[in-house]
């Protein structure tokens, strides 16, 4: 339907309406989308940026008159920080930890699913018995584990014990040598990553396309080959995705380091997670533990550009 | 007529035994006010049998119309942190919250003084030791709930076994003895496990603040201390220094479990309650748990209780009995919405009958009257230690209560200390280094709060 103003000539009317039009496609996207960028500003990016502002300052949570920005002291805290021996050790092992933990659970995540691609049969309950670990929250996970580990009661102790690997039940303190207590935080994470991954890795698998596996068989190429040359190929993608989620999601594992180790002894364990909850909640250093939340999330945010560079490169090649 | 007379005088002396018996028993009190339509808001510890004397609530809810809800109930250190944030961020709208002496000096803006709110007939059951660690700068900010100290847990058989007696005094010329001293304590320990007469020789909680409290204790028993008067650290002197090689020591050779740097409370009570170790220095809480022996077989009967030890000879004239206290409490948040109505609940939680009731499970109490009453319960018990346990308490919190300094830094500080000492006792790093950094850590911590010139 054309309505004509008056005043208009009939020539005029379309192309302003095309003028309209235009601008209506242009801007209405925009428009749709205002309130989530509103809600994620308000609910994302002012908790972030008041975070940047208190981590320039000395603000102790129970010293409210604290909160004060001075110029010449703005950088105390990442000074403070850089000359942090703790903060140091955390942060390695938390790179330790991320890059065992993430690849380990991808490694048996990636092998898990391709078992679980093959199977004919049960395949539906094999599926429900893999998410069992998903159930589980993860400081339940981190008390399990804790048990298992345990130096004088634990199940892993108790079961060397019985096979006569070990002299007497309280022999390894596997929460507490070096580097059995990270190895155990991995084993915990490890065991409630590897569900979500799986899945990804799974999904991924089933929608790969059936005419190059048969191509492949009909040139003869071996399983492994098939693997190698066409499944994780193509799996690149799905790969990226559950690494980048996974990354990102691992700070989860506070849970479990929180229960398991609470960072020690001696600092033995002490992740970033960990070491901000202390310094920011137990010793009220609000300030310092908001400098340190940064430098945490600027690492989070290079590993997840890292990994979307990864991810797009692999859309390209496929 | 003679019966007539009999009657009445049998009547009349009915009351009177009513009335005296009646008198006899534990009163509550923060009953005699109206506080009809008021709702009083409680953040309280929660968890094993801490929960058992909120179960006299509905008592002052009848008596005084008001409605007592519980906004929340967490461990210790779930509730401090809660408590932290709530008052850095105003959201601390309870009347009620619970508190500890270890704890409340960091919260001290924050809270009402409650001097003005409580006569002095009111205050004067509690212990006077746990009322001065209850105030700070002239200000009573906690009333108290019930009393933590620990004495010295053994087990008898090896202190009865004739043969290991003698085999000690071959050993060491010494009679074995229930110790005394931090020293003796390092000698038997030492030799029920090079003996095999027992797994570990002593068990101690190993992390968190847990540990800071007994390294404290054991430094302050030697005649140390963790600050000079001027609020330097001076923990990384000799007697720091021996301790904290002790407790390597102990950890090197096996004396304590491998994984004593993760133990707190209840694992220590796990080790003790298996018959695992020969000693240890522990709340008195656990006593019951100890005694039933569906929980401990092996120490259930089989475990004596002695006064906290004296600290390492280098002291001097210096050494006191061990002894780190501290109490657990009520206190009152400045925003509190109902502040008067949260007074008269703290009041009639820590009355005379709410405390007794509570003691009964088995907590020390803080009030002498309860103290005597508790005393004359156990002495009708047949276990002689139900009673000689009460005295030793209440003689140790008499004479032997020590808090940790009330300063706001005390977790902080713990929080620099534990690890170093940790770390000492694991052998990663030398005794006198070790709490040598965390000295200059400390005075770091010190120097920004303001303690400095």
């Amino acid at each position: 339907m054309t309505i004509n103003r008056p005043g208009k000539t009939k020539d005029e009317a379309p192309q302003q309406a095309a003028r309209s039009n235009r601008l209506e496609a242009g801007t209405f996207p925009y428009m749709l989308i205002l309130p989530s960028i509103a809600v994620i500003l308000l609910v994302v990016g002012f908790p972030l940026l008041y975070s940047l502002y208190v981590s320039f300052t000395p603000y102790e949570l129970l010293r409210p008159n604290s909160l004060n920005f001075t110029l010449g002291k703005a950088l105390r805290n990442y000074e403070k920080l850089l000359n942090d021996a703790i903060f140091w050790r955390s942060l390695g092992n938390t790179i330790i930890f991320l890059a065992i933990s993430v690849n380990l659970s991808y490694l048996l995540s990636l092998a898990l699913s391709q078992l679980l691609a093959r199977v004919t049969a049960g395949q539906s309950i094999l599926r429900t018995l893999l998410m069992v670990p998903m159930m589980f929250a993860p400081i339940l996970v981190g008390m399990q584990f804790r048990w298992f580990f345990n130096a004088s009661v634990g199940l892993v102790n108790n079961f060397l014990y019985s096979l006569g690997l070990i002299q007497a039940q309280g022999q390894i303190a596997w929460l507490v040598d070096v580097p059995l207590g990270m190895f155990s935080i991995i084993v915990a994470s490890v065991w409630m990553n590897i569900p979500v991954l799986t899945i990804i890795l799974l999904a991924g698998t089933l929608s790969l396309p059936a005419e190059t596996f048969e191509a492949a068989e009909v040139d003869g190429a071996s399983g492994w080959q098939k693997f190698r040359f066409i499944t994780f190929p193509l799996l690149a993608p799905f790969s990226y995705i559950a690494l980048t989620i996974m990354s990102l999601d691992i700070a989860r594992a506070f849970d479990i380091v929180r229960i398991m180790t609470d960072g020690g002894p001696a600092h033995r364990t002490e992740m970033l997670w960990t070491y901000i909850t202390r310094l920011s909640i137990e010793n009220t250093k609000f300030g310092l533990g908001s400098a340190m939340s940064w430098v945490t999330v600027s690492l989070s945010v290079l590993f997840t550009l890292y990994f979307f560079r990864q991810l797009v490169k692999a859309r390209i090649v496929r | 007529m003679l019966i007539r007379r009999l009657f009445f005088v049998i009547l009349a002396l009915a009351l009177l035994i009513t009335v005296a018996a009646a008198q006899d028993e534990p009163q509550y009190a923060g009953l005699d006010m109206d506080l009809s339509g008021i709702t009083i808001k409680m953040a309280n510890i929660g968890g094993g049998t801490y929960e058992a004397m909120y179960e006299s609530i509905p008592i002052f809810e009848e008596a005084t119309g008001a409605t007592v809800e519980i906004v929340a109930l967490l461990d210790g250190f779930a509730i401090d942190q809660k408590l932290k944030v709530d008052f850095a961020t105003g959201a601390a709208d309870y009347d009620v919250a619970w508190d500890h002496t270890s704890f409340v000096a960091q919260y001290t803006p924050f809270l009402l003084p409650l001097q003005d709110h409580f006569s002095e007939e009111e205050l004067a059951p509690f212990s006077p030791a746990i009322l001065d660690a209850a105030t700070i700068d002239g200000n009573l900010y906690l009333i108290p709930r019930h009393a933590d100290i620990s004495p010295i847990h053994y087990r008898k058989d090896l202190y009865e076994d004739e043969a290991i007696a003698a085999a000690y005094m071959d050993a060491t010329g010494e009679a074995l003895e229930v110790p005394t001293t931090l020293e003796q304590i390092d000698h038997q320990a030492r030799f029920f496990v090079e003996n095999g007469h027992s797994t570990y020789g002593y068990t101690l909680a190993g992390r968190d603040e847990a540990l800071n409290g007994r390294f404290y204790e054991m430094v302050f028993a030697s005649g140390g201390a963790m600050f000079d008067e001027n609020w330097e650290p001076v923990f990384n002197d000799e007697i720091g220094v021996a301790v904290a090689e002790m407790l390597h020591g102990w950890y090197r050779d096996g004396i304590i479990p491998a994984d004593t740097t993760s133990l707190v409370w209840d694992g220590v009570a796990a080790y003790f309650c298996n018959g695992d170790t020969a000693i240890k220095l522990e709340w008195y809480g656990w006593y019951a748990y100890f005694q039933d022996p569906n929980n401990c077989p092996a120490i259930s009967e089989n475990f004596g209780l002695a006064r906290g030890f004296t600290g390492l000879s280098l002291g001097g004239d210096a050494v006191r009995p061990s002894g780190w206290a501290g109490a657990h409490a009520f206190s009152v948040p400045a925003t509190a919405p109902n502040p008067q109505a949260g007074i008269q609940l703290i009041k009639f939680l820590s009355s005379e009958r709410v405390a007794y009731e509570e003691a009964q499970l088995g907590y020390l109490p803080t009030r002498d009257d309860v103290w005597d009453r508790v005393i004359d319960d156990a002495a009708a018990s047949d276990r002689s230690l139900d009673r000689e346990r009460l005295e030793l308490a209440k003689l140790q919190v008499a004479e032997d209560f020590k808090t940790p300094p009330l300063i706001a830094e005390w977790i902080p500080f713990s929080n620099i200390l534990y690890p170093k000492v940790q770390a000492i006792m694991l052998g990663d790093i030398g005794a006198q280094e070790g709490l040598d950094q965390a000295a200059a850590e400390t005075r770091e911590l010190m120097a920004d709060a303001g303690y400095y010139d």
